[in-house]
This record gives structure tokens, sequence and C-alpha cells, in this order.
């Protein structure tokens, strides 16, 4: 095992932010933390470091039933019996294109960043990704005399943004697609308080929307991170 | 846009999404999401609505509503 280049192993870390947090976690060595999740866990009463330095490794369950291990988890059944299937037909979403919003906006990710960029930003990663650009396909881009590289108004039903656009023919008519690892574009200021009934997931896919030029955009102009996060900007 | 309060567009979108289901089914299925997945502060707001305005309630949603504790 390679020694942690910190000082510390991880697990040290915890122990010890748990100990000055009042909860001593009195482990020596890392086989004792194993020992206790064996302890605790029932699909993991056989495993141990002697276990692993003997076999090498093995899969869950690994109990009194299963000694070595489980090679294959669900061979005849599930842990509940058969499969449960659900039926989820399929429901539009309220949210319609209009001739006042006609496009529909897709908000997405790219590789080189993550989610609002508040780590990849600190990286050398902006290089590839140095701002959110509206990618728009060259026909409805022409309908609305934007041109590649121009400032636009992004505006939906519940806000609107300035951003910059993109011509792409990658995007179908009638889409347009950013993402949103820039707080200054305010991607979410456009999109909607629609969610999936089930598991809250925001309804980022699918905001009906207007682009149109905006000749006279300087970048003073656009929000600042500060009040992008809501707060309290100094006046003048 | 609908001017009906959060709460009951929230739950008239889970019965949408549950309209497959038999009425009584479906209102057990409503009561069992608002139970499980729902702030209580959520669910009295829509058993308010639903004593105080109930016509603004779709019929399922109130049965679901009568079925919460």
């Amino acid at each position: 095992v390679m020694a942690p280049r910190t000082g510390k192993h991880e697990w040290q870390i915890v122990a010890e932010i748990s100990a000055a947090m009042g909860s001593p976690m009195p482990y020596e060595t890392s086989s004792q933390i194993m020992d206790e999740i064996a302890a605790t866990t029932p699909t993991f009463t056989g495993v141990s470091f002697d276990l692993l330095d003997r076999v090498g490794s093995v899969q869950w369950p690994c109990n009194a039933e299963h000694p070595l291990g489980t090679e294959t988890m669900h061979e005849h059944e599930f842990a509940r019996g058969r499969g449960h299937f659900v039926e989820t037909p399929y429901v539009a979403t309220t949210e319609r294109s209009t001739r006042k919003f006609p496009l529909i906006l897709t908000t997405g990710r790219i590789l080189s960043q993550y989610n609002v960029g508040a780590q990849t930003r600190r990286t050398a990663n902006v290089a590839w990704h140095a701002e959110d650009l509206l990618e728009i396909h060259p026909h409805d881009a022409e309908d609305r005399g934007i041109r590649d590289g121009d400032f636009v108004v992004l505006a939906s039903r519940v806000g609107q943004t300035k951003i910059r656009a993109k011509l792409a023919d990658r995007m179908p008519v009638g889409v347009v697609y950013t993402t949103f690892h820039h707080p200054v574009s305010g991607a979410n200021v456009v999109t909607t308080e629609n969610s999936d009934w089930a598991t809250n997931c925001p309804e980022y896919k699918v905001t009906a929307v207007q682009v149109s030029l905006t000749t006279s955009v300087s970048e003073d102009e656009r929000l600042s991170p500060a009040e992008v996060l809501g707060e309290p900007v100094a006046a003048g | 846009v609908s001017e009906q309060p959060r709460v009951v567009q929230l739950a008239h979108d889970i019965a949408r999404n549950l309209a497959h289901l038999p009425d009584q089914e479906a209102a057990a299925a409503i009561a069992y999401h608002l139970r499980s997945f729902w702030d209580p502060r959520m669910r009295e707001q829509l058993k308010t609505i639903v004593e105080v305005d109930p016509s603004i309630v779709e019929p399922v949603v109130r049965e679901a509503v009568a079925l919460l504790p």
C-alpha cells in the first residue's frame, strides 16, 4: 500500500475529525474498521482483511451462507422474489412552445466542467470551456439576424439572461442548447420550476424560449457572480 | 400558466402520472407518495386547500388526501 501523501490515511483524518467533534473513533488499523463493517452489515459478515489477503477479493453478499462471497448476485430470484415491474406511461410536460417562445432550450454539461464549476473552473480546464455558449442552428440564427459570437437575449416565461451565441449544425432546427458551468450565464434564471413528479428532478431539458439579438451588450450588463448568488452588491 | 397553488399543481402532476391506475389504486398511490416524500407542511397546505376550496382539486387527489393520517 502506498504511503499516504498527506501523511495520514483518509480513515485517520475522519477519525480525528470525529474525535474533535466529541465522538472518539479509537481505531488503530483499517482492518478494525472492516471488522466493524462486518459486524454491523449482514451482507458483509464474512469479510475481513484476513479473508481478503487469502482469496484476493470477494463479491458481496459474503456471510455464513456464502463464505467466499457470491459470484452472481441474483441467480434465480431477487431478495424480494420475482422482479417488480412498474408501468410508467409517457406523460408530456406542460411546458409548450408558442409563437412568443417558439424554441426549446435544453441545458446540459460538457466533459471538461462539472455542474456549476465550483471545482472545475479553478483548474486549467477553463481553457477548454471558458464560457457557456448558446448553440443555435444556423437557420434559427439567420431568422433572427444572429451571427456566430453575437450576444443574445435568451428569454423564457420565467426569466431571461444574456449569453453569447454559437452557430451549430449539430442542433436541430427549433432547439437551442447551453451549458450551465458559469454562474454569470444565469441558465437557471431561464429554466422553469417544473420537476419530475416522482423524483423532483428539475425539468432542465424542456424550456420554451425565444432568442433575440442584442447589440448593446457589454460585459458589465451581465449578472455578476454575486448578483447570481443573490448576495448584496455594493452600490456605485 | 396556471394560477393554482403550487401544491395543487404538484399533486395534479402526480395524479396525471398515475392516471393509468384504477381510481382507488391511484388515490392510494398518490397518498403513498404524499406520505413518503412530501414535507409535512406541504401535506398540511394541500389538506387545508381541500377543506377550504375543494373545487380546484381533482377528485382523485381529494380521495388521496382523505387517506392521509
